[in-house]
């Protein structure tokens, strides 16, 4: 049973070749190189989204902190396209294995906090001490300052890895309890089906939302430290 | 739990790193949001000097003096 519900989150292997080489890079192919001044549907269409979430988001940062738009506009269609399409069934979803996403996490943070370090010393070493604490507390509560940036990038990884899991256990769960019930009890069949298909709407959201809060968070430590 | 398999990590890793900060960033790169097309204004830096701003008759080619 245990093996079974957690089958589909082993990275794929073929033979001994690592196919998921292939899977990670396969959202690419989705996106097309725009190669004319007017494009067709898909990438006008593309384009647009694009310009819609840049908008949005660079709009609260300085200029040094908007020559990271490519980057931020990267990941967040990157986790997006790559968590949509791990709801197709039989897939398999990168963003489930916590390598990834401890790799996509750590050197964003990293990238931030020493953009900060390095353009404002003093402005980023004071985030460790809000403004009016009352003196006999300042050592623990610099103490707790430093530990809550450094789990900044545990938490991101975390995060996504455990939404992204959760959702797929809970719809292989119940899509396994929809299928069992038929035999035994039609009606309770279809309540345990459209629990499902409610379901599969929150894992769409969840999917979206997942990659706009990565890229969100990311965007807050930049904007902190430039 | 697979996520934890250690073996595995390393090549996930690579595949990511690459995909995102190249392959996509390639794609993404290439979008361009140019401004809708416009007639461009004429504006000369040279000022004309005073006898030049009213274009007399003497100034037609045929008209000079022939030398």
């Amino acid at each position: 049973m245990n093996e079974n519900l957690f089958s589909s989150f082993i990275t794929p292997t073929m033979m001994g070749l690592p196919i998921v080489i292939l899977i990670i890079m396969f959202p690419t192919l989705l996106f097309p190189t725009p190669t004319r001044l007017i494009n067709n549907r898909l990438v006008s269409a593309q384009q647009w989204l694009a310009q819609l979430i840049l908008k949005q988001m660079m709009m609260m940062h300085s200029p040094k902190g908007r020559t990271w738009a490519l980057m931020l506009i990267s990941l967040i269609m990157f986790i997006g396209s790559t968590n949509l399409l791990g709801l197709l069934p039989h897939s398999f979803t990168p963003t489930t294995q916590l390598s990834m996403n401890l790799g996509m996490a750590i050197p964003l943070w990293a990238g931030t906090v020493i953009t900060g370090f390095r353009y404002k010393t003093k402005a980023s070493l004071a985030h460790f001490l809000p403004q009016g604490t009352p003196v006999p507390l300042i050592p623990m509560l610099v103490i707790i300052e430093t530990i809550s940036l450094f789990i900044q990038p545990m938490a991101l990884a975390v995060r996504l890895t455990a939404n992204i899991t959760a959702g797929h256990l809970l719809m292989h769960l119940i899509g396994g309890a929809a299928l069992a019930l038929i035999s035994i009890s039609p009606t309770t069949a279809l309540i345990t089906f459209i629990i499902l298909i409610l379901l599969t709407i929150l894992e769409f959201a969840v999917a979206l939302i997942q990659a706009y809060v990565f890229t969100l968070l990311v965007s807050l430590y930049l904007h902190d430290n430039t | 739990m697979p996520q934890l398999d250690t073996s595995t990590w390393l090549v996930t890793i690579i595949a990511m790193i690459l995909t995102l900060f190249v392959l996509i960033q390639l794609k993404f790169h290439k979008y361009s949001y140019p401004l809708s097309p416009a007639p461009k204004t004429f504006k000369s830096t040279s000022f004309p000097t005073p006898w030049e701003t009213k274009w007399t008759k003497i100034y037609s080619p045929l008209l000079l003096p022939q030398q």
